[in-house]
């Protein structure tokens, strides 16, 4: 070992070291992701047949591209509707987990129980319980099988609007309040414990001096949580984008997901993978115009 | 004009600052609200447990009724009954279970650590590339590569047997993502050159100083892996009986359809409690070290 280090110096040394510890994670990556994902850009210039003894791939160029984005009347439909529930959710999560993680790291009795509370949906949200919350039309009721659906049955809208004398649409759109406020609260888990790992990792004494200066609240949280939270603020902000984008319930996901189970492969990969190439750009200029415009103001 | 200036005009112009302190009515205010927000995540578990209790006729109401009337243990009771009809013991399943969900859980989060650790620390060339092909894997869901990666398992021989529990994971970029970003900003460069110079290894490095200052972090994806692994059900891909896991037995009762409708919610309903255990026993040592996260710079 001294001999390599005199040979090659401690530099080398060192990145040999560094390869070693990537080298398992290199290997997975490339085997169980890269290969697919190849696999899956080729599907989508191909028509794929899938037979007994396998996979049957025809090279059709950019027909898929083409039949989604102009014979297809529903694909652009779907992709403004997943561009925009992620427009307005993103915003609304950060500042909701934000807020909802600085109150739990407020000291009082039993918070540690609150944050248990929050953080409880990432535990629990799963598969099953998702399907049981999440089911509000007939059709999934009926393929499920139980009569469930978590936000019509929890508070029986209905009879509270009619009792009020409200319309039905008035009905509708409180019925969905109540959903977007569960989607919410059960997409902000994650965050909610990101921000709250920040949050602690604020030196104390920031706020001790500020106190001393005699600054406000509002100028507290501006002048040093905000800042100090920039770093972790830019990591929640591409988690949750990246959540928003490939979670389940985008509508355009959705639909892929239907493809894929009847089998429509290429279709599906051309689908997704527009639908990538957008939410990429959309993700780059986000981060872009925040680390540009946001962190650089707080470094200098 | 920079934010400071703003304020201070502001303040300026306001000769009267208000200070805010927080009152007692300001308290119960917070409690209030955490308690609002708190019963939207408490109340799908409620509703899963007392659907759970809902005899038969309750159960085909439509539209549901969120609270039981008249709570019955029976869609408990008949568990072990549904159980012994299974052609291998419960217990097997119980056993797979287990140990895949930790050994998977404990074998991918050295992995990604450890890429994570020599990312953001190492100085090999390409560093910022493969973290680049990190944040771009994080777009790819397990659905959307299901069919190719498939065709990967069985070339590889993987089908129908414990790998195929273990080794997909490999692949996860969560934890290299999470992990990386920690431990650059928790991680001092300073530490590890003392620790160097004390005469430490890297691997030595690694375990006694950077994993001990990350814990947060691995507890974190301790929780996440094995919730997912936990509840995972590799449809297609496991034939035999003796290698199934407990998600595929809870799929056998749900298949009953509506007349098993209770017990699949009281399997649901226990299926969730050791994801809820690990948690409760990862939470006190989060707090914990969260609070103490260790050197700053």
């Amino acid at each position: 070992m001294s001999k390599l280090k005199k040979a090659k110096g401690i530099e080398e040394l060192k990145s040999r070291y560094g390869l070693m510890f990537i080298l398992p994670w290199i290997i997975g990556l490339i085997i169980f992701f890269f290969i697919p994902i190849i696999q899956s850009i080729y599907y989508s210039f191909c028509q794929v047949v899938v037979t007994s003894d396998g996979v049957k791939t025809t090279w059709v160029g950019l027909d898929n591209y083409n039949e989604i984005l102009n014979v297809d009347p529903n694909y652009e439909k779907w992709l403004e509707e997943s561009i925009l529930s992620f427009a307005y959710s993103l915003p609304i999560i950060l500042v909701l987990s934000l807020i909802l993680a600085m109150m739990l790291n407020q000291k009082f009795r039993g918070r540690i129980f609150f944050r248990a509370l929050y953080f409880l949906p990432v535990i629990i949200a799963t598969g099953k319980v998702m399907s049981y919350i999440f089911t509000t039309t007939d059709e999934d009721l009926a393929s499920m099988g139980v009569s469930g659906g978590m936000a019509a049955g929890m508070i029986s809208v209905e009879d509270l609007t009619s009792a009020l004398n409200m319309g039905p649409e008035i009905a509708e759109f409180v019925s969905q309040a109540i959903n977007n406020i569960f989607n919410l609260i059960w997409s902000c888990g994650i965050q909610i414990v990101l921000f709250l790992a920040g949050l602690q990792s604020i030196p104390a004494s920031l706020y001790e001096a500020s106190k001393v200066e005699g600054a406000t609240k509002w100028e507290e949280f501006w002048f040093i949580t905000f800042p100090m939270l920039s770093r972790i603020t830019l990591l929640v902000g591409i988690f949750t984008m990246v959540e928003l984008f490939v979670n389940e319930r985008a509508p355009l996901v959705e639909q892929v997901y239907g493809k894929m189970r009847g089998g429509q492969y290429d279709i599906s990969s051309a689908m997704i993978w527009f639908y990538f190439l957008i939410a990429c750009v959309i993700m780059g200029i986000a981060i872009f115009f925040f680390t540009k415009f946001v962190m650089k103001r707080y470094e200098a | 004009m920079t934010i400071k200036q703003y304020f201070q005009d502001k303040r300026a112009k306001k000769s009267a600052v208000k200070r805010y302190t927080r009152s007692t009515a300001g308290n119960i205010a917070l409690v209030l609200f955490l308690v609002a927000g708190g019963l939207f995540s408490l109340l799908p578990l409620i509703y899963c447990v007392s659907t759970s209790f809902k005899p038969l006729d309750e159960l085909l109401i439509f539209p549901p009724r969120f609270l039981v009337h008249r709570p019955t243990i029976g869609n408990y009771a008949i568990l072990p009954d549904l159980m012994a009809s299974l052609r291998v013991p419960l217990s097997r399943y119980i056993v797979n279970s287990v140990g895949i969900s930790f050994f998977t859980t404990v074998v991918y989060i050295l992995v990604a650590l450890m890429a994570a650790y020599s990312i953001s620390k190492g100085t090999f060339k390409g560093r910022n590339a493969i973290f680049w092909t990190v944040q771009f894997a994080l777009m790819f869901n397990a659905y959307t590569l299901a069919v190719p990666q498939y065709l990967i398992f069985s070339k590889l021989g993987l089908i129908d047997t414990y790998w195929i529990y273990i080794l997909p994971p490999m692949a996860s970029t969560m934890g290299v993502f999470l992990g990386k970003q920690y431990i650059e900003g928790n991680v001092p460069d300073a530490l590890l050159e003392a620790a160097k110079i004390d005469g430490a290894n890297q691997f030595k490095v690694f375990w006694s100083i950077v994993m001990p200052t990350i814990k947060p972090i691995w507890l974190t994806l301790l929780l996440f892996t094995f919730r997912d692994i936990w509840s995972a059900v590799p449809s297609g891909k496991i034939f035999s009986e003796e290698l199934k896991i407990l998600p595929q037995v809870v799929t056998q009762i749900t298949a009953g359809g509506t007349a098993r409708a209770g017990s699949a919610m009281a399997v649901t309903v226990i299926m969730m409690i050791p994801p809820i255990i690990v948690f409760l026993v990862s939470q006190s040592s989060v707090a914990e070290s969260m609070s103490s996260a260790g050197i700053k710079e």
